[in-house]
């Protein structure tokens, strides 16, 4: 439990000096965002360590239930084991896998990719990027095409036909809304036609797709206001949360020694000489 | 005149250090105060809840996590409302990570709605925790193709043949329904393109708000079965299923900020037209 308490000590400093930005750069602020810059940066390493490369990398290497401890392959293994046995514990890695010996290919790919901190071998790690963005260019591909082409197309085509369509709905298909579409990705699309001079009617047109534009910027503006309030109604919720009697009022606490420290500096720095 | 046109010039002038104070204060009072502004439920957010209502008696459904902290304010009440509303009507969950943080989340969700509310449901008949793993859209493309090549274990290291619920689930096609709530890539886009689109197995999400003008394409073309969007959503969503929870108690805070801020756009607006007037004069 104190270990609980503790951590809501530590949250609430943390987003109190973070919102302290908002008065001005200050000492708290840099605490907070080197302590972020750095625990990120070990909680990525780690987290991709234990749940990628140790279990699907090595567990396909090594996996226990292939052990023979007779083998040369195992051999190199019990080598590794003996300096760590955390990550090959005895007895191969028991992850469910079989064993992959064609995962040797993104092991050297990877190994090729940390070369890159060495001048002279760096260009072994274009080798390694070459591969990852070959794979995802071809993995995108059809996704992009299919979902976001043909899908959306043949969703927004309108059925004349259809005796039930009506001419103007909120949501969903109408006369209204399909008219609307078309004209907003037409002009919009020729707004970004720069082969030719945006003048006449085509320049007409393209200022119409800049209006279509313009309401989308705005919609994105609208949905990313009310995204940061609702963080910081999160973030306030929290801090309410830990000014509770149990948390021994961390909040106001830490609030009140903000401020005074804040308030201090300010003043030391008012009756300082300015650097010339 | 020229004293209100004065007083809208030096508004325009005003610190912005003023302007953070006012919005800090009126997130803050309504979270002590309540007003019990009324809820009502979006289109999207009501195609949420008909496609969840909509489904048959212990449905199989897939929820995918793909947030963490920075973002758990706007999903996780919504999939703390709607994992309430699955299981009460029986459904068997499945849940992934593409986010390594998204695995804490749904422990989260584990110990503070399923374990607390639903002490009768139990981990691996009724739901399970099958994790993170790293890849992104390929993690998505190995689920489709075959889930047990990828999850050999699930989170608590139990082996997925030993899972009751995991008997007769092969692949993606396998399941009734899919939610992801998502914060970003990999998330609601990718599941669309490898999953749901090639499948048919139909979809609904639920996103921050910063991502709805790009997911709501998906929704408005029927590939995606609604979307409840940021706390808002999550505020409908609670109000339709008739059980108000964090995003309820929220959306006092949200609509008045709202309100704020609109104004300091219009109080802005006029002032630099103000200023432009008063400079072109002189």
């Amino acid at each position: 439990m104190s270990g609980e308490i503790l951590g809501a000590w530590i949250a609430v400093f943390l987003t109190l000096a973070i919102f302290s930005y908002l008065y001005k750069d200050n000492a708290f602020y840099k605490i907070a965002e080197h302590i972020f810059v750095g625990i990120s940066a070990g909680y990525w390493t780690s987290m991709f360590f234990w749940t990628q490369i140790q279990p699907n990398l090595f567990g396909r290497l090594w996996p226990s239930k292939q052990y023979d401890a007779d083998s040369f392959w195992y051999g190199i293994y019990d080598a590794l084991s003996w300096i760590n046995t955390s990550i090959f514990p005895a007895g191969g890695i028991d992850k469910g896998h079989e064993m992959h010996l064609i995962y040797l290919l993104p092991f050297a790919l990877g190994i090729m990719m940390l070369l890159s901190v060495f001048d002279k071998l760096s260009w072994f790690a274009r080798w390694g990027i070459a591969y990852t963005v070959g794979m995802a260019a071809g993995l995108r591909a059809y996704g992009y095409l299919n979902s976001n082409v043909i899908a959306q197309v043949r969703n927004s085509t309108l059925n004349f036909s259809d005796p039930d369509l009506p001419f103007f709905a909120l949501i969903g298909n109408s006369y209204f809304n399909s008219i609307l579409l078309l004209v907003g990705t037409i002009s919009g699309l020729l707004y970004f036609y720069f082969s030719k001079e945006q003048k006449g009617v085509f320049g007409k047109v393209a200022r119409v797709g800049i209006y279509f534009l313009m309401v989308s910027f705005g919609a994105s503006f609208g949905f990313a206001v009310m995204g940061r309030i609702s963080l910081l109604i999160g973030r306030f919720v929290d801090l309410i949360t830990y000014n509770d009697a149990y948390y021994h009022h961390a909040t106001i606490w830490v609030l009140i020694l903000m401020v005074l420290a804040l308030g201090y500096s300010a003043f030391k720095e008012k009756g300082s000489p300015k650097p010339s | 005149m020229n004293g209100i046109l004065n007083f809208i010039s030096r508004i325009g002038q005003l610190d912005r250090r003023w302007i953070f104070l006012i919005i800090a204060l009126v997130v803050l009072i309504p979270l002590f105060f309540p007003l019990g502004l009324p809820i009502r439920a979006t289109e999207s957010t009501r195609l949420v809840w008909e496609t969840v209502e909509n489904l048959e008696p212990e449905s199989k459904v897939l929820l995918s996590l793909e947030y963490g902290p920075s973002t758990k304010p706007e999903l996780h009440p919504m999939v703390f409302a709607l994992v309430r509303r699955l299981l009460k009507n029986d459904h068997k969950i499945y849940m992934t990570c593409l986010w390594p943080d998204g695995q804490f989340m749904a422990e989260d969700l584990i110990e503070k709605v399923i374990e607390l509310e639903f002490p009768d449901k139990s981990y691996g008949e009724d739901y399970v925790l099958l994790g993170f793993r790293p890849g992104g859209e390929a993690v998505i493309k190995g689920i489709v193709s075959n889930i047990r090549k990828l999850y050999t274990v699930d989170a608590r290291n139990l082996s997925v043949d030993e899972i009751p619920m995991m008997e007769a689930v092969n692949q993606f096609k396998d399941f009734d329904f899919l939610f992801s709530a998502s914060a970003g890539f990999p998330g609601t886009v990718e599941w669309v393109q490898y999953a749901s689109d090639p499948t048919g197995v139909p979809m609904s999400t639920g996103t921050t708000s910063i991502q709805v003008n790009e997911v709501m394409p998906y929704v408005q073309g029927g590939q995606v079965k609604g979307i409840l969007a940021g706390m808002p959503g999550a505020a409908e969503y609670e109000a339709l299923i008739g059980v108000p929870g964090i995003g309820t108690s929220g959306m006092d805070a949200q609509s008045i900020a709202h309100v704020v801020i609109v104004l300091f756009i219009i109080f802005g607006n006029v002032a630099y037209f103000v200023e432009r007037k008063k400079a072109k004069k002189y």
